[in-house]
């Protein structure tokens, strides 16, 4: 393999990782859309869709495994391909994370909707923001956009906190919604979970771009208290 | 590089490829290079592909773009001058679009359907994917898309509104043939007096609504004839204060008008104004419990008079707000149901207000209570 043929390679590999980013943004849309309107053949989509995601996944690991194999690349060659590496990971799990959703949206087709959503298509708007802009920092090379997106987390976490402690409302009110209730804390668990994988790319790119690998600010989602409120509404002194 | 470039680089591109099959002899290579001032037409050309409200993408035979013009720049929402020479996905986020691409340039497959691109908003695009042979045996992808996202979204609404006025009309024409049927199978006089109780109940609901929907019309299509006169809205906020008295008092509520002492009067019908005050109160008193307290307010000053209702109701969560004067939005559809209401009150409150070219405003705290606010030009001697 020739270094023309390596930097082919390179960049044929780097638009794969934005063409699986493409598709867990989208699937993520329309995992949520189909929990909005419990629609059925919507959520199977989804997880068709999940195979093309496992593919592409597969594609790129084996072509970064050849370059690496192959071509001992080095400095920032070498960093964008660990990067790549790590970054399909996370996008095959926020490819996973869909298909939960597109899961509880069949599990939960038959039952009335517990409420209109309001604040969950909020956290997937934001999250899916948080992914476009950290492959957008990946695929322009631009480490200042990495450092910026992981701050877009505390408003999903907040939003996060907001729709458990709604829920479990709605549960200790009627045990009838238990069922619905934890099913879309679960949901939107998976949504604050994709915004985390959107922070680790972001890592990555900086990794990618600066050679330092740096811990960046991420914002913790304070489960504990959300639980001990919730032991508040289940057993009221 | 902008469409207008591209076309005149195109255009030179195609001149040097003619140049390249004659012999070498009769056509030095030095010539070729020199840079060709763009043909008339093809500055043309380019000018109406820049102008065109259609988005487009011109993608060479590498899968780079090689154009964009500023109608597609502004769907997909990137810059021309950053995209150009980048491969298609790393500036147009979409797999779909990609792989049509893609196949149009390896197999010169066309399609032309419907795609959905999310970026900053979602837009539903009709776009279609063609295949250009260049005549040197490879081709070059052009994608045409049109915008259809306010077209869809007006077909939704069309659709949900139809939908809405269905239900509404059929659950009580429901109600009301589940009664008159057992009426006919013969009924005690007890269940009887209160079967046709109800029945003139969801009757005048169906007469509400209706009316609604018909004011509505007439009000959407500007139809509407305004009778202007000079309405003092002190006066009119309290008679219409006094209609409601008995109701809020049988509710348990307490109901006020506070209204300035010299009058507020500005230029409108006074019947339509009427309607946006007791519609207004009607809202509040739907959605006040026993207890509370309901204030029609007028104020004025310089620069215009406006009328605030204001309860001390359940309130209304911030993400429902900006949507309560739309026609049938209802925040809590099971509330509402056992309260009555057409759904249609503050969509007609909203037209009538800004056909006396007002506005209205709602704010409200969930739990609080709720401020609907009508705010009108300045007030006119009498």
């Amino acid at each position: 393999m020739g270094r023309e043929n390596f930097h082919r390679i390179l960049n044929e590999t780097q638009q794969d990782v934005l063409r699986m980013g493409s598709l867990v943004e989208e699937a993520i849309n329309r995992a949520v859309d189909a929990l909005g309107r419990s629609d059925v053949a919507l959520a199977d989509d989804i997880l068709r869709f999940d195979d093309i995601i496992d593919d592409l996944n597969v594609r790129i690991e084996t072509n970064c495994l050849n370059l690496l194999a192959l071509q001992q690349p080095m400095a920032s060659d070498l960093r964008t391909i660990a990067a790549m590496l790590d970054i399909v990971i996370d996008l095959e799990r926020i490819g996973d994370h869909a298909c939960d959703i597109a899961q509880i949206t069949k599990s939960l087709a038959e039952e009335p909707p517990l409420k209109p959503l309001i604040d969950i298509p909020r956290m997937a708007a934001k999250a899916r923001e948080m992914l476009r802009e950290s492959l957008d920092a990946f695929a322009n090379h631009d480490a200042a956009i990495a450092h910026l997106v992981p701050q877009k987390d505390d408003e999903v976490d907040r939003l996060y906190r907001a729709v458990f402690q709604e829920l479990i409302g709605f549960m200790a009110h009627d045990p009838k919604a238990i069922n619905r209730g934890s099913n879309l804390i679960l949901v939107a668990l998976y949504l604050e979970r994709i915004a985390d994988h959107a922070t680790n790319i972001c890592e990555r790119v900086v990794y990618m771009v600066e050679g330092v690998p740096k811990k960046l600010k991420r914002s913790v989602v304070e489960i504990n208290r959300a639980v001990a409120h919730s032991d508040t509404l289940l057993n009221p002194s | 590089m902008t469409i207008g470039a591209f076309l005149a680089a195109a255009g030179l591109a195609a001149l040097v490829a003619a140049r390249r099959r004659t012999p070498a002899k009769q056509e030095p290579a030095a010539v070729v290079e020199l840079p060709q001032p763009p043909s008339e037409s093809s500055r043309r050309m380019a000018a109406l592909l820049e102008a065109l409200p259609a988005g487009v993408i011109i993608v060479a035979p590498d899968g780079r773009i090689a154009a964009v013009n500023a109608s597609a720049a502004s769907m997909f929402g990137i810059a021309p001058e950053r995209a150009i020479g980048r491969a298609l996905i790393e500036s147009v986020r979409s797999y779909e679009l990609d792989r049509r691409v893609t196949a149009a340039l390896a197999s010169g497959i066309e399609e032309s359907s419907e795609l959905t691109f999310i970026a900053a908003t979602e837009r539903r695009l009709h776009v279609a994917t063609r295949a250009v042979n260049r005549g040197d045996g490879r081709r070059e992808a052009l994608v045409v898309a049109v915008d259809r996202t306010r077209v869809i979204e007006l077909e939704t609404m069309r659709r949900d509104f139809v939908s809405n006025v269905s239900h509404e009309l059929r659950s009580p024409l429901t109600a009301i043939k589940i009664m008159t049927e057992t009426l006919q199978d013969g009924a005690d006089p007890a269940a009887s007096k209160e079967f046709l109780e109800n029945i003139a109940r969801e009757t005048d609901r169906m007469i509400a609504l209706v009316e609604d929907l018909l004011d509505l019309a007439r009000l959407e299509s500007g139809r509407l004839d305004l009778r202007f006169d000079s309405v003092d809205l002190s006066a009119l906020v309290r008679d219409a204060v006094r209609s409601q008295t008995i109701r809020a008092s049988k509710l348990g509520i307490r109901l006020d008008a506070v209204t300035p002492s010299d009058g507020a009067a500005i230029a409108g019908d006074r019947d339509m104004l009427t309607q946006v005050v007791v519609n207004l109160l009607d809202n509040a008193l739907r959605n006040t419990p026993s207890g509370g307290a309901i204030t029609a307010r007028v104020s004025s000053n310089g620069s215009g008079v406006a009328v605030d209702v204001e309860d001390t109701g359940i309130g209304i969560a911030s993400d429902a707000l900006p949507h309560v004067f739309e026609r049938f939005y209802v925040v809590d559809r099971s509330r509402a149901k056992s309260k009555g209401g057409t759904g249609l009150g503050l969509a007609i409150v909203k037209h009538i207000v800004e056909a006396h070219g007002g506005s209205v405003d709602a704010q409200s705290e969930l739990g609080r209570g709720s401020l609907f606010r009508c705010s009108f030009g300045p007030a006119v001697r009498r």
